[in-house]
């Protein structure tokens, strides 16, 4: 039982230093203000609490140092200085080292913990300070044997408002009867005439002799809440005389503390204590549980859906209304259980997000930059599993931003800018995506610059003509770096591939936008959940489709008239706005015959709306996402596969890369100056953000 | 009928420790991670208020005092959690109504004895 105590304490403690961490850093930013102080103390206090509570000493005894500090600094004894804080975060991530080495995960360094408090020492000019931290065992007081039987002669005689405190006498005369033999005489010479008798106070007094082992001290415990609002003597009685005068004379009748309970314990009204269990509500509000409990209850729902698939499948196919009727309803069921399920595993940005005010922080002071960090959306949720895998990418664009992007203060100043760079971090949904941007109002990218070092390094022809957006997408190539010399943090050519492949890996894409000097903006864009989406179901000749519903507008015919009308142009007309569209047939190159009428998909994607042209859209369908594997990992079009009812396989079109490949096959074929047009606008839109 | 005890404490893992040692010697306990969210839950009949010092929103201190301004509360027991190094806040809180107090690191076996003193 201890061991889940200490793992609960463990994750809430690394809550706590993340909370530390997040004030400390505001801290920095406005020195005086006690509440962000006060978040800081709570934080520590309650790490030094539970710590020595469940027998990690070392980090409560570290944390005492910290926590003394801060106390002074809540008590205004102390500046929040420049140098406090960043101790203050280093000792943080000592703290995360000690509980890592009780994980067995690390090893602490020693001489770091006591240079630590060394630093703290000399900035708060305390003295030593000793850690007070009583191991849990010595602060038990126990009833020692006091040797053989003694008599003690008890006189209690509480404060008027020992009731209103909550104190019931009686108990405590229970608990002395626990020690030995006991006898009581009630002293109810105080009581005053009726009239004046005021019911919440306490008017009796107690006369006791008890027979015990126990020492004196082992008794005054007994009494230690209420000494010093009591009259209270404890005293020895002469061997001798074993008969108490007092006890002797009316042993048996005092002894009915019952009949002198002076009243009906306040506060809890009769009849009310009847319903205990039934409003015992909220205890729990929230429960943990453990990650791949989460994982398994999604990869069950997605088995479900797919054998719910399969039975709406046969119950169609048998036109028999009962089963047609439980289908229904299993499948309105399915469709909530998965929504439950899926948001269950949805988490909010913003401890990611939070994290990198440290990183900025810290990179900050490395390279000698001054960079604020904005956040927006930090409550925009995504599934965990995309979150935990989005911190890598994250970090380094974030790095590539301090260390590229934004320029020192003194070359701002030359430039005209804030000597203080901005780097702007914001979430936001958009259909079944969410977009993370990161933007820097640092130097942003030369596109002549990067092509005369593609062209040599090899990357790409000198006689190509690349647009804009296409020649930032450069320097995601492997193996290509801008930097002038390798930095310790980056410039070493192996960035901006791996955060691509690693969004990729997530079903995600990059884009990236940028002005020269005036700064750069990266665009990720992520799917909202990995496992199952909507999805909407349609044909092309004998194979089915999946397109996310997310995206999609509208579903119009297209007649072989349309078609004669727009003179063989891929354009529809859709109440009177000309839609560009993609046959999927001809896409995919399928060789099926074209029907008579064709329906076109109308899907609002990231550069305008298009329509895909297919056979027959089927209706929605919940669709559980499979990976297509190792082979098809260069294939970008399909986002994944998903079996169908009937178990045929039937592949998730991606509509925004295929449209975006469609355009860039069409410019690389054509160079129409239409197409490039778009594209560049495109661009535009994205680098004035 | 079991004794309903009101656990206080901002830190989930003290809570936890809390309500099992509770729980197991058969009381039932209601948690509340801090002094506004404890009178929120005060609405039926509750035996003991275990409550910290140090919280946000409303401190153990103050909600001794909102607790003992409850006409129907203002009797029972509360047990505050306090450190060592918090001898002024001990006192201030038995000033503001507390019936008694356990002091951290405590071991289960004193957690009990001390609700067995004020609640039985």
């Amino acid at each position: 039982m201890i061991d889940k105590f200490k793992q609960a304490f463990q994750e809430e403690a690394r809550e706590l230093l993340a909370e530390l961490e997040s004030a400390l850093l505001e801290l920095d930013q406005k020195r005086d203000d006690p509440e962000v102080v006060g978040r800081a103390f709570r934080a520590l206090h309650t790490i030094k609490g539970s710590g020595a509570m469940f027998g990690f000493d070392d980090v409560a005894g570290f944390v005492h140092n910290l926590e003394t500090a801060f106390d002074r600094l809540r008590n205004g004894e102390l500046a929040a200085t420049a140098d406090l804080i960043n101790l203050t975060l280093a000792a943080g991530d000592q703290i995360k080292c000690m509980l890592d080495q009780a994980d067995g995960r690390a090893t602490v360094d020693q001489g770091r913990s006591a240079s630590i408090l060394a630093e703290l020492r000399q900035l708060t000019g305390s003295p030593d300070p000793r850690p007070e931290i009583v191991p849990v065992e010595a602060a038990a007081p126990e009833v020692t044997a006091g040797g053989p039987a003694q008599e003690w002669r008890i006189r209690f005689r509480p404060g008027p408002d020992l009731l209103l405190h909550g104190t019931n006498p009686l108990l405590l005369l229970r608990e002395l009867r626990e020690l030995g033999q006991l006898r009581i005489q009630l002293d109810t010479a105080a009581i005053p005439p009726f009239g004046e008798l005021d019911a919440e106070r306490c008017y009796l007094a107690w006369d006791m002799v008890l027979a015990t082992e126990s020492a004196a001290e082992a008794i005054r415990d007994v009494f230690i809440f209420v000494e010093d609002e009591c009259e209270l003597l404890v005293e020895r009685v002469p061997d001798q005389a074993a008969e108490t005068p007092a006890a002797a004379e009316a042993p048996a009748a005092a002894e009915t503390p019952a009949a002198a309970a002076p009243l009906p314990r306040p506060g809890v009204p009769e009849g009310r204590s009847g319903v205990v269990s039934a409003t015992a509500p909220g205890a729990a509000s929230s429960i943990r549980v453990a990650a791949d409990k989460l994982d398994q209850l999604v990869n069950l729902v997605g088995e479900l859906v797919t054998v719910q698939a399969r039975l709406s499948e046969v119950a169609g196919r048998r036109d028999d209304a009962d089963i047609l009727d439980i289908s229904e309803a299993v499948d309105r069921l399915t469709a909530a259980l998965r929504e439950t399920s899926m948001s269950i595993r949805m988490l909010p940005l913003k401890s990611t997000f939070d994290r990198f005010r440290r990183l900025v922080h810290d990179l900050g002071i490395e390279l000698h930059k001054e960079v604020d960090l904005t956040l927006e959306g930090a409550d925009t949720e995504l599934d965990k599993t995309v979150i935990d895998q989005l911190n890598d990418p994250l970090v380094h664009l974030i790095r590539n931003s301090m260390d590229h992007g934004i320029e020192t203060p003194e070359a701002r100043r030359a430039a005209g800018k804030r000597p203080t760079g901005t780097i702007h971090l914001s979430a936001r949904h958009s259909g079944a995506n969410v977009l993370i941007q990161v933007s820097d109002d640092g130097r942003g990218l030369d596109a002549e610059a990067i092509r005369a070092r593609a062209i040599e390094r090899g990357l790409i022809d000198g006689a190509a003509r690349l647009s804009e957006a296409e020649i930032f997408s450069l320097v995601m190539t492997p193996g290509f770096s801008m930097a002038r010399e390798v930095t310790s943090l980056s410039g070493r050519g192996v960035g901006m591939d791996v955060v691509r492949r690693s969004i990729e890996g997530l079903r995600g894409s990059i884009d990236i936008a940028s002005k020269p000097g005036a700064g750069l903006t990266v665009t990720l864009r992520l799917p909202l959940t990995l496992a199952i989406i909507d999805g909407l179901l349609v044909r092309v000749g004998d194979t089915h489709f999946v397109l996310p519903l997310a995206n999609s507008l509208e579903c119009v015919e297209l007649t072989r008239q349309d078609i004669l009308d727009a003179h063989g142009k891929h354009l529809a007309n859709v109440r009177g706005e000309l839609i560009p569209y993609i046959r999927l047939s001809e896409y995919f190159q399928m060789e099926t015959a074209r029907p008579e009428r064709e329906q076109i998909m109308v899907v609002e994607t990231e550069l305008g709306r298009y329509g895909f042209v297919v056979d027959q859209v089927l209706g929605d369908h919940q669709t559980v996402i499979k990976n297509l594997g190792r082979l098809y990992r260069n294939v970008q079009v399909v986002s994944g596969a998903t079996i169908l009812g009937n178990g045929t396989v039937a592949l998730i079109v991606d509509p925004h890369r295929l449209v975006q490949n469609v355009v860039e096959t069409m410019s690389q074929q054509q160079r129409s100056p239409g197409r490039r047009a778009r594209r560049s606008h495109k661009v535009d839109r994205k680098g004035s953000k | 009928m079991a004794k309903v005890i009101l656990t206080v404490d901002d830190s989930a893992s003290v809570r936890q420790m809390v309500k099992f040692t509770l729980a197991d010697a058969g009381y039932t306990v209601i948690e509340a991670v801090d002094g506004k969210d404890a009178l929120s839950k005060l609405t039926g009949p509750v035996n003991l208020v275990i409550t910290d010092l140090n919280m946000p929103n409303l401190d153990g201190i103050g909600l001794i005092r909102s607790v003992r301004a409850l006409p129907a509360y203002k009797g029972i027991p509360i047990v505050m959690l306090t450190t060592e190094s918090q001898d002024a806040r001990k006192q201030e809180g038995k000033a503001a109504g507390a019936t008694g107090w356990i002091v951290k690191p405590f071991a289960t076996q004193q957690l009990l004895a001390v609700v067995k003193r004020v609640v039985g």
